[in-house]
């Protein structure tokens, strides 16, 4: 299979997709170093800094959620690779300049968690206030929490945590909101077709013309089992399912529902998946409180999307609507 | 016979060991498609190419210093947990490397400081399929050699041939950690990248004190 896409040099893919999100959004990111996107407007000093990590290939996450009321900083790897910890120690320092404090979001990934230690242990002796926050929501990688990844449920905790921190909240306090938030999701991978890497022109997983994959993760990692392709309304109702038992869902309950298209699935399937799964909350008595359809992580032209639901409660319902700025997310 | 690793024979080393890292990139990469993204092999040609700066552009006649440069300039790399746990090695060698030349017993010592680093930051142990099969037979030989008192380069042979078996060792087993554990069973089969990594690692660093042809270059 010959790979089809707009590239130039496959090696400096990373640079060049951050140099062209500083130019389309200078009003609100800059570049801040090597791999490095910060806010483009500054924060009082007295304000905690949100900062992640994760590799690219996945736009818009990570650095398209920099800006007011979310992210504060964003590195970046390379293709669906975990930026190395010297670049992480470099934006933590930036970070808590001025004697400021940082919380980091670590989305759970073996190479991502590495690089978030050697980051934190480095931070710690250099005297730097960082607490971390890891986010493991993807059901598929069972019940130990360690064994699950951290999907599109970023998204959440980014905007809950950086409302907070824009609200003036301690440190203390924006780690408990970021953990809050993530204990309280969970999201679900399906793929239908697979990624070509970029830098590497290869298909990054084989699956049959008439198959579907349910727990597939952002890389083509294997799910819980592969079946024949569904219709929207029957994928939607077996991964709704999954993901109301696992957060053990009542009547009566306040929900966020996240659809993330995977780069390839359109709008208009996102919007059928979305239709059942709104049916179905409604005939289970459960309310439809928050919701967000997009593409907010892809993988290349992945064909698939995530679903993600959330449990909120009114202080985190307050925070979701909070104004932001950012290049791909924006609340007013 | 070498019965003392100086800086000059450190530096020797670790360009064999860039060496062997380079010219093998393009199966590292293919191994990588089975379990992986297919980019290991890529990772470790920059790490190669840091290990070859750091060795250049040594800044002092310290081995501690050259070691700490090594690791710091490989965590540089964006390679996710393989460039990652192989700088942590490096750092690791670091904290208790002699500040001049070593004896056996000190590099043995100083390889498993590093092999104690990257325990540390994984929980990757034996037979989960990942470099530590290939690093832990590779530190047992060593102190055994050492223990024994053999002379250096026999002992890095015998460090050399224990990664390589303990690589191969990985063929039969089903990954439990990094991006290959979600592959499960698809990984059977085929020797993990970072345990051949580290396996061509070592055989640099023998190659460097031994000379070529008693090297036996089957296996991989």
């Amino acid at each position: 299979m010959r790979m089809k896409k707009f590239i130039n040099d496959p090696r400096r893919i990373v640079p060049e997709l951050l140099e062209g999100l500083a130019l389309a959004f200078p009003d609100k990111v800059r570049l801040a170093g090597e791999g490095i996107v910060a806010r483009a407007k500054g924060k009082a000093a007295d304000k905690v800094r949100i900062v992640t990590l994760g590799g690219s290939g996945h736009e818009p996450g990570l650095s398209g959620f920099v800006g007011e009321g979310m992210l504060d900083y964003s590195v970046a790897g390379e293709i669906f690779a975990a930026p190395g910890a010297p670049k992480v120690v470099e934006a933590l320092r930036q970070a808590c300049a001025g004697a400021a404090r940082a919380l980091l979001v670590v989305l759970n990934h073996a190479g991502d968690v590495l690089t978030a230690n050697i980051a934190m242990q480095t931070a710690a002796r250099e005297g730097l206030a960082v607490k971390m926050v890891l986010t493991r929501e993807d059901i598929s990688g069972g019940p130990n929490p360690d064994d699950r990844r951290g999907l599109v449920g970023f998204l959440p905790v980014y905007k809950v945590a950086g409302a907070a921190a824009e609200q003036g909240a301690s440190l203390d306090k924006c780690l408990e909101i970021a953990e809050r938030m993530q204990l309280n999701m969970r999201t679900l991978a399906v793929a239908v077709r697979t990624a070509t890497h970029p830098a590497t022109g290869h298909p990054i997983f084989d699956l049959g013309e008439d198959e579907m994959e349910i727990g597939m993760g952002q890389h083509g990692e294997a799910g819980t089992g592969r079946m024949q392709l569904k219709s929207a309304d029957a994928t939607a109702t077996i991964m709704l399912q999954m993901l109301l038992d696992d957060l053990a869902v009542s009547a009566g309950e306040e929900l966020l529902v996240v659809i993330n298209g995977a780069g390839a699935t359109t709008l208009m399937e996102l919007l059928l998946i979305f239709r059942r799964v709104a049916q179905i909350l409604k005939e289970k008595g459960i309310t439809l409180a928050r919701s967000a359809i997009g593409e907010f992580i892809t993988t290349q032209e992945q064909a698939g999307f995530q679903m993600m639901i959330a449990r909120l409660d009114e202080e985190l319902i307050r925070l979701w609507d909070a104004p932001c700025n950012t290049p791909f997310y924006n609340r007013i | 016979m070498t019965d003392r690793i100086s800086i000059s024979d450190l530096k020797r080393m670790l360009s064999e060991a860039a060496r062997c890292l380079r010219e093998r990139h393009e199966y590292l990469s293919q191994l990588d498609c089975v379990a992986g993204d297919g980019d290991h092999g890529t990772t470790m040609l920059s790490a190669s190419g840091q290990l070859e700066a750091a060795v250049a552009q040594a800044p002092s006649q310290n081995s501690r210093e050259l070691l700490k440069d090594c690791g710091w300039r490989i965590l540089s790399i964006d390679g996710g947990a393989s460039s990652a746990l192989l700088g942590t090695f490096f750092l690791g060698m670091a904290e208790t490397a002699s500040e001049s030349d070593f004896g056996c017993g000190a590099l043995a010592a100083a390889f498993e400081s590093g092999l104690n680093a990257v325990l540390k930051q994984t929980k990757a142990r034996p037979g989960d399929k990942t470099m530590v099969d290939a690093l832990v037979p590779a530190v047992n030989a060593l102190h055994a050699a050492a223990e024994s008192g053999m002379p250096i380069p026999a002992a890095l042979e015998g460090a050399a041939a224990a990664a390589q078996a303990g690589a191969e060792s990985t063929k039969p087993l089903v990954a439990h950690y990094g991006r290959a554990k979600f592959l499960g069973e698809k990984t059977l089969g085929h020797a993990d990248p970072g345990a051949v990594s580290m396996a061509l690692l070592f055989q640099g660093f023998s190659e460097a004190l031994v000379p070529r042809r008693e090297i036996d270059h089957g296996g991989f």
